[in-house]
Order: C-alpha cells, then structure tokens, then sequence
C-alpha cells in the first residue's frame, strides 16, 4: 500500500521563526507516523530551500492531505483553495488589524484580506488544528466546527539560572517579541520610567526584530525622552544569546494587548525568570497561576508589580518554581506526544 | 473492574484533587498578591501627587510620538499646545484687576470646550471614514462572491478550450514571431502544444492547479498561477508574443482594457491573440449566469486599434471560437 501524501503548507520559511520552527516538526512527525510530506512556501530562506519547495511547483503533484499553516494571508493560501485534496488548518493567529492601521494602515489591510482568507480557509477545511483554546475560539468563529488544540512546538533555551537576582548588576526587567503595536512596548517603556523613580538604575530589554518601522522611531524617541539610557533595543538575536538574555534578566514583562500564545512567556519560566503580565487575550491561559497578571497596566500598577517580583524573595521563589512547573507541562517531548497525536487523527479524519 | 483498577482509579482521583487544591491555593496566592499591588499603587497615588503628574507625562509622550489615533485622547494634546501657544496663564499676579482672571478663565473654558469640540469631531470623522473604507472593502468581496469572480462561480461549466484547429491556426500565426510566447488561461494546453512542438519557447499559465496536470504530465511547460496577475507582473518586453484564452471570458470591460495596456508593456513590437467566444453567441443560461462579463472579438479589436495596434480578425472552423484577434503591436 502506498503512503498517504500529506503536503505541508506556509507563507514563509526563515530561521528563528515560530511558525517556521513549527512547520519543520511537523513535517518530522508526520514522517514519524509514516507519511510521505513535503513542506512548500511562498517565501522561503536561501539556506533553507533544500527543505522547502517553491509552492508554485506544487501544481503538478498530487497529495491525499493538504495541511495549511495560517499566521497571515498569503498567496499560499489562495492557492491550497483551489486545490481539491481535503485540508487541514493548522492555526497560529493573526493580529487585528486595527491595531496596525494608525502605524502600517497596507498592513493593516492585509491582515483584513488574511482574516478573510481565513474564512475561506476554514469553511474548506475538514479539521483546525490550534496552539490554544483562544485561537481554536477564534477558528471556530471563521466557520470551522471541527477545531482540536494542539500546542506550538518548540525548544525552550536550557535552565541556566537559579531563583536569586545576579549580585551586583543592576535589576533587568526582559520583553522577547517584534517590535509591533499588538505587543505595546510603549507600556513596557512607561512603566520601567515608572520603577525609576524608586529602582532608579533598573533596565528594560527588548528584544526582538520589527514590524513596523514607524512604530519602532517611536519607540526609540518615547524610550529617549521618559526613560533616557534605561531601556535597550537588542534586536534579533541568536538562539545562544537569547538564553542567556533569559538567564541574566531578574522579570520577564508582557503587557500585550494581543497575543496567540506567546512562546517567550514559556521559555522565560522554562529559564526560571518570574513572569509579570496583562491578563489580555490569550496570556491568561498560556500563563495559568504561574505569573502575576494584572487587569491594569497603567505605569504604577505595573511598576509597583515589577518592584514587588524584584524585592520579595519569597514571591521570587514561588513564582520561579510554578513557572518552571508550567513550562514543563510545555516540554518538547509533551507537545510533540499531543501535536502526533492530533495530526494522526486529523489525517484519518481526512483520507 | 479489577482491584488493581480500582486502586489506580482512587489513585487518580486523589491525585486529580491534590492537583486541584494546589491549583486552587495557586489562584488564591497570585490573586492576593495580585490585590495587594493594586492596593499599594493606589496608596502610593495618593500619597505623592506627583506619581499621579509623572503618569500623565509618559503618557502625553507617547501621544506626542505616536501617529494620530494611535495613542490617548487628541485633545488632551491639543489644548496643552493651544495653553502654550496663546500663553494664557490663569494664576498670573493680577492686582488690582480682578476682572481679568474671570475673562481669561472663562476664554480659556471657550477655547477648552471648543478644541474639544473639534478634535472629536475629527476624530470622529477619522473613524467613520476607515470603518466606511472597510465596509466598502466587505461589501465588494460579498459582490465578488455574488458574481463569482472570487470563486469563479461554481454553478457554470469551465470554459471550454478550443479545438486543435484553432490552436494549430494560433501557432502558425505566431510561427514567424521571436521571442518567448506566454498562453494566458492555457487550460491543459491545447494552445501551449502546437507551439511547443514547433520548437517555440512557450509557457501557459492558468489558476487552476487541477486543469493544467495534464499537460504538466505530458512535457509542457505549464504554470499554476493567476493569468492576469503573470501579465501584470512581467518585465516591459519580456514576451515576444501572448494568447490570451478562457480568463478572458469572466473579465468586464475595465479589466479587458487593462489587459490590453499590460500586453502593450510586456509584448511591445509582439503580437496578442485573443481567443474567445462572442457574448452575443451564449445561451440563455450562460449570458444570464455571466451577464456583464466576457467581450466579443469586435469589441477587443476595437480596444487593441485604439492603442495604434494593427489588428485583424482571423476566421476559425471552431464554432464556439469563430473570430481570432490578432494585434500586431508596434
């Protein structure tokens, strides 16, 4: 009996990249469980593409399953609509729009046309795959009925710290993801100026490349004049320094607006940094009891949040130990036990 | 059920409620330390007015960098510029002029209330417009779905690809011509073969990834991709000649006319065959299932003659296709 062919689609294949990382798994497992797959793209990075094909060279194959992985609206996507074979959606989330138009008003259409595609996507589609119950909500909304939460794969950076704060550097409060308006690091900013005042040497990393360059000049500027010197763009970094960003920051801080699982909030507890969030969102669920989150963000609220994780050794401990509990129900080995498990049967649902 | 059973289900149920109660004193100890953060920054609020002053600083900032409607409330904005631009300082030293204070408290209010006014009224106008704008973008994809032009519609047939005549014909008229031809809407490639096996360098293009397989299996050179999307996308001079079939026919008047000003770009100095049916020539079901779409040859050569193109209409034995236009263009 021949193998069932299932063929893995994405907008985009690049290194250090969620969805990227995710979709090469993927592919691992589905080789696992016995399928012949292929992974095609639209846009795909020049040392990746012995992995990835051109999706427009996709037209003179056949498969028995596609599997779509949504994180925007893309070429790929209209193209996986005109196919017959049965679909899966494997969904990641798309930023509302609205929160890109006063920045990147073209972005902010395309994220519109996505969550359109996206309906189209889902009323094709037989099974949805979700890295969350607020994503498999928001699936289910485009018309899907048949949605399972499967978590995103990835490796968290190794444990490198223990609970105590790195005698004699100054306290560092850490954000990990794009510069980008759903994220709000103009809060993150605020509300380091507002720690200043009683933490006055303490720092705000943020790392992380942009999607938005106007949104960054504004973030540089507003950084300047509030909190001059204490807050560093780090960029895009690699995997070895971004543990050991987690390992020497003393708070992880997250005051996004809007988020579809968050990834960094588990590698920060993975490398024992206590989590400080806005309960908006999916961040309620991906963190559970494991961090402090806060219903108001306003600088103070936050500020006096960040002195009480930075000053309070017994909070400190306990909020390292839950978050080093829950990033383990995160474990690689785990995710990749329920995410087989979910493409076995979703396979099934489909041939 | 076995005692080794029940013994693990008691197991479970234990463990489950030890989870639980740990979960349980988990929510209790975030929430009270959650309740107690709140509650010292609204004492220290209180304590220090200027904690309160400092806020509203690193929030006027951020108005200040930030886009329009991005950030905070405009007006706020507008009226500390308006304070300072009109220098009205209502705590001046007055003297003996107590009446002044009042006229300038009651200006001030004016002016307050007034740029309020019209910041939320551009404010509002703003919103409107873009909700509008979105509106207008959700309503033309319910038109497309209604038309078919997003979905291609469903409920006709595909259109039908010309007889090996007519492709024979296209390629003998293309025989003579140099450079690299591009069939437009090449179905499974009937109008790609003849071309192919005359030794021309062809490629066809057509959206459906299903309908091209099986000239894909045969050697042609056939491409999964939007025809109209290719032409737009080539570079000026890029073809030697195009054909243009099938998509044609779904496209209304202001899309014909864009075809024709891209193949201008793409084929200048070439020569475009358009193949397709003649509207006039439908039945019922189709005209009325298509209505407003699909030109007849007439009207393409009309179009292609406007542009300063040489343009003739070439007879086939096809009867669905009995008018080729051909557009020398120069």
């Amino acid at each position: 009996m021949n193998a069932i062919r299932v063929h893995q689609f994405t907008a985009a294949i690049g290194p250090r990249d969620a969805v990227s990382h995710h979709t090469f798994e993927v592919d691992t497992l589905l080789r696992d469980l016995g399928y012949e797959t292929e992974i095609f793209a639209q846009h795909s990075h020049p040392d990746l593409r012995d992995r990835v094909h051109d999706y427009r060279l996709h037209a003179d194959l056949e498969a028995d399953v596609l599997l779509y992985q949504a994180s925007t609206g893309s070429r790929v996507g209209d193209y996986v609509l005109t196919r017959t074979e049965p679909l899966i959606v494997n969904y990641h989330n798309l930023t509302p729009a609205e929160m890109f138009d006063p920045w990147e008003p073209h972005v902010g259409a395309e994220l519109d046309a996505g969550r359109r595609q996206l309906g189209r996507l889902a009323r094709k589609a037989l099974r949805g795959l979700a890295d969350s119950h607020f994503n498999a909500a928001e699936l289910e909304a485009a018309g899907l009925g048949d949605v399972v939460v499967a978590p995103v794969l990835f490796d968290p950076p190794p444990l490198r710290r223990s609970a105590s704060i790195d005698v004699g550097e100054p306290p560092t409060v850490l954000f990990v993801g794009r510069l980008s308006p759903n994220k709000c690091q103009e809060d993150l900013i605020a509300a380091t100026a507002a720690l200043r005042e009683w933490i006055p040497d303490v720092r705000l990393k943020l790392v992380g490349g942009t999607s938005s360059h106007r949104y960054e000049t504004a973030l540089r500027e507003h950084a300047q004049r509030v909190c001059p010197g204490g807050v560093e763009f780090a960029g895009s970094v690699s995997e070895t320094q971004l543990a050991d960003l987690y390992a020497h920051a003393d708070v992880f801080l997250c005051l996004s607006e809007h988020e579809g699982f968050c990834v960094p909030v588990i590698e920060a507890m993975a490398a024992g940094t206590p989590v400080v969030a806005f309960a908006a969102a999916v961040l309620p669920e991906t963190i559970g009891n494991a961090g402090i989150l806060l219903e108001d963000k306003s600088p103070t609220n936050v500020a006096v949040a960040l002195e009480r994780v930075l000053t309070d050794r017994e909070l400190r401990a306990w909020l390292v130990e839950k978050g080093r509990a829950r990033a383990a129900t995160f474990s690689p080995e785990r995710n990749r036990a329920i995410m087989r498990e979910a493409l076995r049967a979703a396979v099934e649902v489909c041939v | 059920m076995s005692r080794a059973d029940q013994a693990e289900g008691i197991c479970l149920v234990a463990c489950q409620a030890v989870t639980n109660a740990n979960a349980d004193d988990s929510q209790a100890y975030v929430n009270q330390v959650r309740a107690e953060i709140e509650a010292e920054a609204e004492a220290r609020r209180r304590r220090d007015p200027e904690l309160q002053r400092r806020e509203r600083e690193i929030e006027r900032v951020w108005i200040e960098v930030a886009p329009p409607g991005a950030a905070g409330d405009q007006g706020e904005l507008l009226l500390d510029r308006a304070d300072r631009l009109a220098t009205i300082d209502v705590d001046v030293p007055l003297g003996a002029k107590p009446g002044i204070r009042q006229l300038k408290g009651a200006i001030r209010k004016v002016a307050y209330w007034y740029l309020r006014y019209v910041s939320d009224q551009v404010n509002a106008l703003n919103n409107v417009l873009t909700r509008l704008l979105r509106r207008f973008d959700e309503r033309l994809s319910v038109l497309e779905d209604a038309v078919g032009i997003a979905d291609g519609g469903g409920l006709l047939d595909p259109i039908p690809e010309p007889d090996g005549a007519v492709a024979e014909l296209v390629a003998s008229i293309l025989g003579a011509q140099t450079g690299r031809t591009v069939v437009l809407g090449c179905g499974s490639g009937v109008l790609v073969r003849p071309l192919h096996d005359a030794g021309i360098a062809v490629h066809g293009v057509d959206v459906d990834a299903l309908v091209i397989l099986p000239g894909v299996r045969d050697g042609l050179d056939l491409r999964a991709f939007d025809p109209g999307a290719h032409l737009a996308e080539a570079r000026p001079g890029e073809f030697g000649s195009i054909v243009a079939a099938g998509f044609v026919e779904d496209l209304g008047p202001a899309s014909a006319q864009r075809i024709v000003e891209q193949s201008l770009v793409a084929a200048s100095n070439g020569t475009v065959v358009i193949v397709t049916g003649d509207p006039a020539e439908r039945g019922i079901v189709e005209r009325e299932l298509r209505a407003g779409r699909g030109l007849s040859p007439a009207t393409w050569a009309y179009l292609f003659e406007r542009t300063g193109a040489a343009v003739e209409l070439v007879g086939t034995p096809d009867p669905r296709f009995r008018t080729l236009v051909v557009a020398r263009l120069s």
